[in-house]
């Protein structure tokens, strides 16, 4: 799961193809996401893991960095 | 009375966040009219000095411009200061409507509404147009004001990659059973100057029947062959569901904005637009004084080529002495430092040197791209411009940074 969300995340956000992340890389705070794309990665876990988050869940604060997405997404 | 001593650490620590990040924004004082000189009072009230001004919006200079300055004195004279109503109670004057007809053909829609602001008018267009089963899908570079009134709808809402249209593509073909889609975009992006790819986004969204939302703000009265706008520019002149733009840039520079569409958007829009309904009636001062902007470029092209000359003269010439400028066609020119310290130190040495420029970095661009955004103006004379271009390469000389790479730029400051 986690490298499939790496792998999305780097294509789907990263301008630059140099950058380096990983799983506990700070994605939204350290302004790598903006916070209003949210919504890919919601429509994207939903699609490939089959699993619905409810929007209250994605915050800018809980889907920081990958590790903490795992965490809710296992919880669904 | 109740402000706690809780609650005034709460602004005081925020305040002192913004300020130790660099982030404090500190209003520069003019005491005379905008234009491509511009007096500001010195931060100690001393006395007030002579800049250069490459930063304004005000791309046709028709801010002071004597004809613009006339109709708004005889506006006065003849229809008073303000209206004191919202539109739909007693804030309409004929001159309101003849703007809307006017501005409403020049875009080439079939109808127009007026709002105090352009902000406004994005904080109208989605929370009344996008319903619940909608999406709207976003460029990832557009203006604050089109993200907030994105916010205020009940439709989902995603993005793109800025100007990726297989980017754009794939996301429309993932939307593909919503009801209604948009796709949004400025004409104009304000922060690198780059122009929508219009042409291919009216081909998408014909082919995957969604509306075109276009914020024409940065080029409404300058770009295409009759300043219509980045889509005349494009070839997509009356393509486009609905357009937005203010009177507060190139247009006079005072204030205001309209969204000019499809005929019962726009209806739509005068019932149901809440920044539409609840907020006072542009004075009729803005809208006469509009009316003659549109005149003076429907009569003559004069400043709209002025601009143009003025923005390739500009845009050749710093590349030549060594800086790094985001190619484009627009008078939004960035010379890319790339380094937040640096664009600011940049600035300072600019404004001491007489220009004012202002130097932009995270979070109003990314991180590692902070740049110096220069503007052109048609009120730009040669010597203007000349003087300016000496200042920038001798504060560039003594930065050391002319014909530096970014990396090279990037590394100075990490040494």
């Amino acid at each position: 799961m986690e490298d499939k969300l790496l792998e999305f995340i780097r294509e789907e956000f990263l301008e630059d193809p140099d950058q380096e992340i990983d799983i506990d890389t700070k994605l939204i705070s350290s302004g790598l996401i903006d916070s209003f794309s949210l919504v890919s990665l919601q429509s994207y876990i939903e699609q490939e893991f089959g699993k619905r988050i409810p929007a209250p869940r994605i915050t800018a604060e809980s889907f920081d960095s990958i590790r903490q997405m795992v965490e809710i997404i296992k919880q669904f | 009375m109740a402000y706690s001593i809780a609650l005034q650490k709460r602004y005081r620590d925020i305040l002192n966040d913004i300020q130790d990040q660099g982030l404090n924004k500190e209003e520069v004082q003019i005491t005379g009219l905008q234009g491509a000189e511009i007096h500001i009072k010195s931060s100690d009230n001393s006395g007030e000095a002579r800049k250069i001004n490459m930063c304004s919006n005000n791309y046709l200079g028709l801010a002071a411009h004597p004809d613009i300055l006339k109709a708004a004195h005889e506006a006065l004279d003849r229809r008073g200061y303000g209206m004191a109503s919202v539109r739909f109670i007693c804030g309409t004057q004929d001159t309101h409507k003849e703007l809307e007809q006017r501005m409403s053909t020049f875009l080439g829609t079939e109808d127009c509404i007026l709002f105090s602001s352009c902000f406004d008018a994005n904080a109208a267009v989605f929370e009344t147009l996008m319903m619940e089963e909608d999406i709207m899908i976003s460029d990832r570079l557009v203006h604050a004001s089109i993200i907030d009134g994105m916010r205020l709808s009940r439709a989902s809402h995603d993005t793109y990659k800025h100007s990726d249209m297989l980017h754009l593509e794939k996301k429309l073909q993932m939307y593909h059973d919503r009801h209604g889609k948009i796709i949004v975009t400025d004409g104009v992006f304000s922060m690198d100057g780059d122009i929508a790819k219009l042409q291919t986004i009216v081909d998408l969204a014909e082919k995957h029947n969604a509306m075109v939302f276009l914020d024409d703000s940065h080029a409404t009265g300058f770009l295409g062959e009759n300043g219509r706008g980045s889509h005349e520019l494009c070839g997509v002149f009356g393509k486009i569901d609905l357009i937005t733009t203010t009177f507060g840039k190139a247009l006079g520079g005072a204030s205001g904005g309209c969204v000019a569409g499809r005929k019962d958007l726009v209806e739509l829009l005068r019932q149901r637009g809440r920044p539409y309904l609840f907020s006072n009636s542009l004075a009729p001062m803005m809208t006469i004084t509009t009316l003659q902007a549109l005149n003076l470029i429907e009569q003559d092209d004069s400043l709209r080529k002025k601009l143009k000359q003025n923005m390739q003269w500009w845009r050749k010439e710093l590349v030549a002495a060594g800086f790094i400028v985001v190619p484009g066609e627009s008078p939004i020119v960035p010379i890319m430092l790339y380094d937040a310290v640096l664009a600011q130190e940049f600035a300072k040495r600019l404004f001491a040197e007489g220009v004012h420029a202002v130097a932009f970095s995270f979070p109003v661009v990314p991180k590692n791209q902070a740049r110096i955004r220069t503007q052109l103006s048609a009120a730009h004379n040669p010597e203007h411009l000349e003087i300016a271009l000496a200042k920038f390469i001798k504060v560039g000389k003594e930065l050391d940074i002319l014909g530096k790479s970014k990396e090279e730029l990037l590394s100075m400051h990490n040494k």
